[in-house]
């Protein structure tokens, strides 16, 4: 599907935020500003912000514990992330979830989610949900390869091909699984060729381009608007950072480290738009500087919050019932 | 002392095109099977050894491990010993170093795009295209056993290129300079930037080149095939101007996809003889069914076919050879 | 009044609300042309079709996390397990999603999700396939746990539990599928609201489910003996009405506590902890906690009986308090 220059630089936009976002969540929890641990999206910018340019507001996506970069091309509020990040009051999550829960139900955000493999099944509800409603909306699943041994990743793909419910299962194949990599954990080195035990179209494309990403999304996207049921999409990427903030990842050899950052995605597209005349490096620097100002001022905004009340702990548990604060 | 090269593309046959059309699916630890077929075959006519291009699924070790412990590797398995890229210059790479080796004959598994730049890094060696990609052209559906017995048979016999072709092939040159080659088709489109590779909009498709055409295939050289037939025996090319008006026909251009188009202009190419154009704006040009060759604006381009391409095993000739010279005979 | 059995309580609770809202559907392991395994869905299909009457592979993982997915997206799913004992397979879904779901994402996101269990030994099903695994269930902030014992409650818990905006786990009994019994309302039962089954003065068996009718076999004998005993079926084990645990224990001041689990980590353990935590004061003797035997469920019917807790162990308990 054709790819306008405003939806070029709206993919920039994204990706840039969520470079930003991530390098100074990087720092924040460095400097002991973040309690808990992060899981970053760094070196793979260039999947979600494609995949979403693809999607509608009404669409759902469903994430994983490295999420913040799903939620910020999913339009989630960066200064409601940063100050969930900070455990504030005010948060997304009020300061109850924290990194790893972050959710958006007005933008179909179904959560980023701390257990791996957990999404597959939360889309095929999603996706069976649009369906009975009788609306198109689709779902996209976020995941990472290590997931794809998971038992949920197999019963929800068997289930979205029977059921042809609308889902885009898009693997960010970053090689790792924690320290695991991928060759060691599993025998096969394309996700995508476990689309066919399912009879689902599997495919791989390069998942630090955005346009390869974007190309192949929005055909797969169209096909489950169009009631044709789930693709799953491979989007070979890599993960430059360890599997959390504070792993030093030892186990990544240096050369492949090295290998892969020639292949960021954030210099290479900036280069692409520029030399493709999609926008000058003066607009490029602009959008730099814009995204810059949005962190800054996520970060003021989320220090600005207060931490939440200790009454606050019992709220929300359920929809009506409310445990008492008591001693214990 | 007779020996085969191996190239297998693991990342053959998953392209965007099984989205856009109903394109083949071939696994990876399939590749590996058909890869154990062609070594079987090999040996059991006489190859003492057989090389493995690397890559990341590793096919050569996966064979290698598969029948050691089996117990039925006799010929001498190996691996090329480079620091692999998992891009398309290790498949030159290797094409390159099997020829410097003297392999009898390269067998190639993967889809146009593959045999492509295989091709690229040899002069002589005879090469045999097994198809596990997509909406192939070069490379032919062919059981591994066959293709292994094929391979051998090459490998072994003094007159190899009795049994082989001299293919065309398509030089592409940006203001002068070479940028590239294709063996079946160089498509020029309306896309400036590589995206998911793969070509299969005809809505953008400006030009066609091929060095041969025919129906009975698919891709965008059938658009060329549906309005002209070209054999890859017969010394010309073929370019087609797609536009909306002129003589429309009904062409395969992906599996299972039966695309109308309109063909504005159309003529025979002279071997040699130069295809120019001036680019308008920014385009694309896809090599074999891959978007490779980006083109700016004011550029001169021209694409020339000639039959400066690989030699192409023909299987069937050559296992008829194998059986003349008592290949199959029990000694 | 309508006569129904505890089968027809369930399907007649499930019917009543796919008849009026089109987003509430039914899922599990044939729970369609087949009926379900227990046959509680029997005919359904033919009345809502195969998209609202779906069966599913087996797949209890994906059973359960579709039910998530689809409550947080518009739908009010009911979730069929063929028996409890396969929440082993899908208990992250119901345990690290449905039930943190809404707080984790700070109460913006709603899981109006039901999920039927049949339980309970007495069918010579062996180990797999009986067991009585409430007490994982109440342990875990978030979801609420209903069980009931007769066809009037199965319906009207089973109204609520639909209507309820929270993840609802509704477990059936196996072994009163058929038992029939007076159907005088067709209202909801509020979630959290236990009752008294039969009045008395003198002990307080306190239970829910099958051990309903053991409690009741045993009040009867007991009466036979000058003993008033009074019966309570929680119906409903998160919320849990304390408030009634609390009537009956400060009327007649001693509590038998049956309920079909192993003893050991029971629901009946946190019962027994209730009572002597915040109605200490009103008790003349200890409580009495009658469980299954802590062993898996056994096959042979005789091994399968001596397993269960049944009237008589009531009697053996109150003979010690009395």
């Amino acid at each position: 599907m054709a790819i306008s220059k405003e939806q070029m630089k709206d993919m920039y936009v994204k990706m840039r935020r969520i470079r930003d976002f991530e390098s100074t969540a990087a720092k924040l929890f460095a400097e002991g500003k973040i309690p808990g641990f992060v899981h970053l999206y760094l070196g793979e910018e260039a999947i979600a912000p494609a995949v979403c340019e693809c999607l509608r507001d009404d669409d759902f996506i469903t994430s994983t514990h490295r999420g913040h970069g799903h939620i910020i091309a999913k339009g989630g509020d960066l200064n409601l992330m940063m100050a969930e990040l900070f455990g504030r009051e005010t948060g997304y999550c009020k300061g109850k979830g924290g990194s790893m829960h972050i959710a958006d139900r007005d933008k179909g955000i179904l959560g980023a989610n701390g257990i791996v493999g957990a999404g597959h099944c939360i889309a095929c509800g999603a996706g069976l949900s649009a369906k009975i409603r009788g609306t198109d909306q689709v779902c996209v699943c976020f995941f990472g390869d290590g997931s794809t041994n998971q038992g949920t990743f197999h019963e929800s793909l068997n289930m979205a091909s029977i059921w042809k419910l609308p889902i885009i299962f898009v693997c960010e194949n970053n090689h790792y699984g924690i320290s695991m990599s991928q060759d060691r954990h599993q025998a096969i080195k394309d996700v995508a060729d476990r689309g066919a035990a399912y009879n689902i179209p599997g495919i791989a494309v390069d998942g630090n381009d955005p346009l390869a990403v974007y190309e192949a999304a929005s055909e797969a996207v169209a096909r489950a608007r169009a009631g044709k049921g789930p693709t799953l999409l491979e989007c070979k990427t890599y993960r430059q950072h360890g599997h959390f903030e504070g792993d030093p990842a030892i186990y990544k050899p240096k050369e492949e480290q090295a290998a892969w950052m020639e292949k960021d995605p954030m210099p290479r597209y900036a280069k692409f738009l520029v030399d493709n005349g999609v926008c000058t490096a003066e607009e490029v620097e602009a959008m730099d500087k814009q995204v810059a100002k949005e962190i800054d001022d996520a970060i003021a905004f989320a220090d600005a919050q207060p931490i939440p009340s200790l009454e606050s702990a019992v709220v929300d548990v359920y929809s009506d019932i409310v445990e008492e604060v008591r001693d214990r | 002392m007779a020996s085969i090269g191996i190239i297998a593309n693991p990342a053959s046959g998953k392209d965007i095109r099984r989205l856009v059309s109903y394109a083949t699916t071939i696994d990876n630890n399939e590749k590996v099977n058909i890869c154990k077929r062609i070594v079987l075959a090999a040996q059991g006519l006489g190859v003492d050894s057989a090389y493995f291009m690397p890559e990341t699924f590793m096919i050569g070790y996966a064979v290698k491990d598969s029948l050691e412990s089996d117990g039925v590797l006799s010929l001498s398995l190996g691996v090329l010993d480079f620091e692999i890229e998992a891009a398309m210059e290790d498949t030159v790479r290797s094409a390159r170093m099997l020829e410097e080796l003297g392999v009898g004959c390269i067998v190639v598994l993967g889809g146009d795009g593959t045999s492509r730049a295989a091709s690229k890094g040899i002069t002589k060696t005879p090469m045999l295209s097994i198809s596990t990609g997509t909406n192939n052209v070069y490379p032919a559906m062919m059981e591994g056993t066959v293709a292994g017995m094929a391979a051998a048979a090459v490998s072994l016999m003094s007159e190899p290129y009795e049994c082989c072709i001299h293919d065309k092939r398509i030089t592409v040159r940006v203001n002068g300079e070479v940028r590239d080659i294709a063996l079946i088709d160089a498509v020029v489109s309306d896309d400036f930037y590589a995206g998911a590779k793969a070509i299969w909009d005809p809505e953008r498709i400006r030009r066609i080149v091929v060095t041969r055409c025919h129906p009975a295939t698919i891709g965008f050289s059938a658009v060329a095939g549906a309005y002209r037939i070209v054999e890859d025996t017969e010394d010309t090319g073929f370019a087609v101007e797609l536009g909306q008006h002129g003589e429309g026909v009904l062409a395969p251009i992906a599996a299972g996809v039966l695309t109308p188009v309109h063909v504005a202009d159309a003529r025979t190419l002279r071997l040699g003889e130069e295809y120019r154009f001036v680019s308008e704006s920014r385009c694309m040009i896809a090599l074999d069914g891959e978007r490779e060759v980006l083109v700016t604006p004011g550029s001169e381009v021209s694409l020339t076919v000639e039959r400066d391409g690989p030699y192409r095993v023909l299987p069937r000739k050559a296992l008829q050879r194998a059986a003349e010279l008592g290949m199959y005979r029990l000694k | 009044m309508k006569m129904m059995t505890y089968s027809e309580g369930i399907r007649e609770g499930m019917s009543i609300r796919m008849r009026e809202d089109p987003n509430v559907i039914l899922f599990g392991e044939d729970v369609g042309a087949f009926g379900g395994c227990f046959g509680v869905s029997m005919g359904m299909i033919n009345e809502f079709g195969p998209e609202r009457v779906r069966d599913t592979p087996i797949s209890e993982g994906a059973i359960i996390g579709c039910a998530v997915g689809a409550a947080a997206t518009g739908l009010r799913p009911i979730a069929e397990l063929m028996f409890c004992d396969f929440l082993t397979v899908g208990m992250d879904q119901l345990v690290n999603q449905a039930a943190k779901m809404r707080y984790m994402f700070g109460g913006k996101i709603s899981m109006p999700m039901v999920v039927r269990l049949p339980a309970g030994a007495g069918t010579g099903a062996a180990a797999q396939h009986s067991q009585s695994l409430e007490a994982w269930l109440t342990h875990v902030p978030g979801l609420k746990v209903v069980y009931p014992s007769c066809a009037e409650d199965a319906l009207g818990l089973m109204l609520s539990a639909i209507d309820d905006d929270n993840p609802v786990m509704y477990f059936e009994n196996k072994t009163l599928m058929g038992v029939k019994g007076e159907v005088n309302s067709f209202d909801p039962i509020p979630l959290g609201k236990g009752k008294i089954c039969r009045k008395g003065e003198d002990l307080s068996i306190i239970t829910y489910g099958r051990q309903v009718y053991d409690a009741l076999e045993a009040a009867e004998k007991l009466a036979q003996d000058g003993v008033s005993a009074e019966v309570i079926d929680l119906r409903s084990l998160y919320p849990l009405d304390k408030a009634l645990i609390g009537e009956t224990v400060s009327k007649t001041h001693k509590a038998i506590i049956i309920t079909e689990e192993v003893k050991r980590g029971g629901f009946g353990g946190e019962l027994s902890a209730i009572i002597a935590e915040e109605f200490f004061d009103y008790l003349d003797a200890p409580v009495v906690r009658i469980g299954a035997l802590d062993t898996p469920v056994p096959f042979a019917p005789n091994l399968e009986q001596y397993y269960m807790p049944n009237a008589q162990d009531i009697l053996a308990g109150a003979k010690k308090i009395l």
